[in-house]
């Protein structure tokens, strides 16, 4: 919810690394001067042809656009649905208004500097999770964009590392992803009021990053709220309409940011186990990471 | 015609370390004056900094009071049309005064401008003026239980240069400044060593110029190392790594 997209979803906004960026069946593109996020793009499907896949979705993996279906068990609806309802209605009655309020406020460089500055924050999680995952390539590079950042982009406002000359992009990977890439399956999908969709093994991400997060160490809690509230407003108030175009486009809303979720997990660790192991086929099936088990 | 090779990638991250693990504690006027033609790009840009300068200056007073000290700051300027810039910064610097007086880092602000006009091709002249504040006080206890403090320190410098453009990017400038420092020393009570009875003095720098030489290379990536040397009363030098937008 927070993250400012989909309600609840704090992997949702996270860009998929460029070699994943295939394009999905359908892309709606919420901002004419930037790109519709992943997430969001890969949830919106034409409804005439929802009608003959049901809420499966395709997955063009590379040039030969092999389609690869993936769905989650569901056993929580109700109670997920019910969240799901909840951080819907968060989304519109407190974020959204207060991420509105703060985006005419404040100039847009600005925020995208807080957006650095939390996102360089974040680095511990991802250098974790690169160690983790036997990416010490990745690690490498978050190590380097967070000295390069830290001391020469001011503190991590700015983000020199990303730029044409340096050339050291972010590693999109967490720890969820990291018991993905070790072959933990998914689990179940449920829906945590405030955090959004998840599965058990995500959860273990929600929790892990918390714990690697530096601000969860500010005192007093009120600080830390603060700085937590204004990172999650301030992502926000870069993603306003996102949200809003996934859910109108869907006729199901719970259904398509169910799949849509579990579809970017998916794409995400694999893009993760890829580059690992880039010897192998991009395309070769997670043992236990995402079963094809078709629930509904 | 034979290349010439420019510092490779590897230097940066080796000075940064450097600047870091070789200069002992943090550190006051703040940093160095720098190039004058600003290394931003030419239609306005952001470049930033890390810098390290080890300070020396006698205060007058009594038998004068030297002092030392190492500053570390962080830099960010904005410039164009290779031109002018104005920049902050940011930073900490410890400070002893003669052998008996040691305070830790404490923090201070620098605004400062400077200008260029091309000459040549190769030669131009530079005009900089920089303000620095200290925004905590230096407090120590000396002599036993007699409490000194160095309160509201300052300075303002003002200085002129030539510079010019060598091989391979780099560049060279020299000069002389003018500077002022001030700011109030406290003291419980008499302090034998330098000749001060208990009360509150006013107290300046010695000297009021000085001259300044330095270099700025090109490392990669956007990089560069500029180091200088200053010499008013006493020697001073540092450097910095810089990066370009």
């Amino acid at each position: 919810m927070l993250s400012g997209g989909a309600p609840g979803s704090a992997h949702a906004f996270v860009d998929l690394p460029p070699e994943q960026t295939s394009p999905p069946p359908v892309v709606l593109t919420v901002s004419p001067d930037r790109p519709a996020n992943q997430f969001a793009a890969a949830a919106v499907v034409d409804p005439m042809e929802e009608e003959y896949t049901g809420d499966e979705f395709d997955d063009y993996a590379g040039d030969n656009a092999k389609e690869e279906k993936v769905s989650i068990a569901d056993p929580l609806e109700p109670f997920n649905r019910a969240m799901h309802e909840f951080n819907d209605k968060m989304y519109f009655w407190a974020v959204k208004p207060v991420a509105q309020g703060y985006k005419a406020v404040v100039p847009e460089p600005a925020r995208i500097s807080v957006d650095n500055f939390f996102s360089n924050l974040g680095f511990p999680a991802r250098f974790l999770s690169c160690l983790l995952q036997a990416d010490f390539k990745g690690a490498a590079t978050e190590a380097g964009r967070f000295t390069i950042n830290t001391v020469w982009g001011i503190g991590g406002l700015l983000d020199p590392s990303s730029g044409k000359e340096l050339n050291l992009q972010e590693q999109n990977t967490d720890l969820g992803q990291t018991l993905g890439v070790w072959g933990v399956g998914q689990g179940f999908y449920i829906v945590w009021p405030v955090f959004g969709p998840s599965t058990p093994r995500d959860t273990v991400s929600i929790a892990g990053n918390y714990f690697l997060d530096p601000v969860a160490y500010l005192n007093p809690w009120s600080a830390r709220l603060g700085v937590n509230v204004l990172d999650k407003v301030n992502a926000a108030s870069l993603r306003i309409g996102d949200y809003e175009a996934l859910k109108n486009a869907a006729i199901d809303p719970y259904v398509a940011f169910r799949d849509a979720y579990i579809q970017y997990r998916y794409k995400q660790i694999k893009a993760r186990k890829a580059k690992i192991f880039s010897g192998s086929s991009a395309a070769e099936p997670f043992p236990e990471t995402v079963r094809p088990d078709k629930v509904d | 015609m034979k290349k010439i090779r420019c510092a490779p990638y590897w230097m940066v991250f080796v000075l940064t370390a450097l600047v870091f693990f070789t200069t002992g504690p943090a550190a006051s006027a703040a940093g160095l004056f720098s190039a004058f033609e600003t290394v931003s790009r030419q239609d306005g840009g952001l470049n930033t900094a890390i810098g390290y300068r080890y300070h020396q200056d006698t205060y007058e007073k009594g038998n004068g009071l030297k002092i030392r000290q190492n500053e570390i700051y962080s830099q960010a300027a904005y410039g164009a049309d290779n031109a002018w810039e104005i920049y902050a910064r940011l930073g900490i610097a410890d400070l002893k005064i003669g052998d008996v007086f040691r305070e830790s880092e404490e923090v201070f602000a620098a605004l400062g401008g400077k200008v260029f006009y091309p000459v040549s091709g190769k030669l131009g002249v530079g005009a900089f003026v920089q303000g620095t504040y200290y925004l905590n006080d230096f407090s120590d206890t000396v002599e036993r239980r007699k409490h000194v403090q160095l309160k509201d320190l300052w300075d303002v410098h003002f200085g002129v240069a030539l510079q010019a453009t060598l091989p391979c990017g780099s560049t060279m400038y020299a000069g002389p400044y003018l500077y002022y420092s001030e700011g109030t020393l406290s003291l419980s009570s008499n302090v034998s060593d330098w000749g001060y009875a208990a009360g509150r003095y006013s107290v300046q720098n010695t000297s009021i110029a000085g001259g300044f030489a330095g270099l700025d290379i090109p490392l990669a990536k956007g990089f560069r190392l500029n180091v200088e040397g200053q010499y008013a009363d006493r020697f001073s030098a540092g450097a910095a790594i810089s990066y370009t937008y």
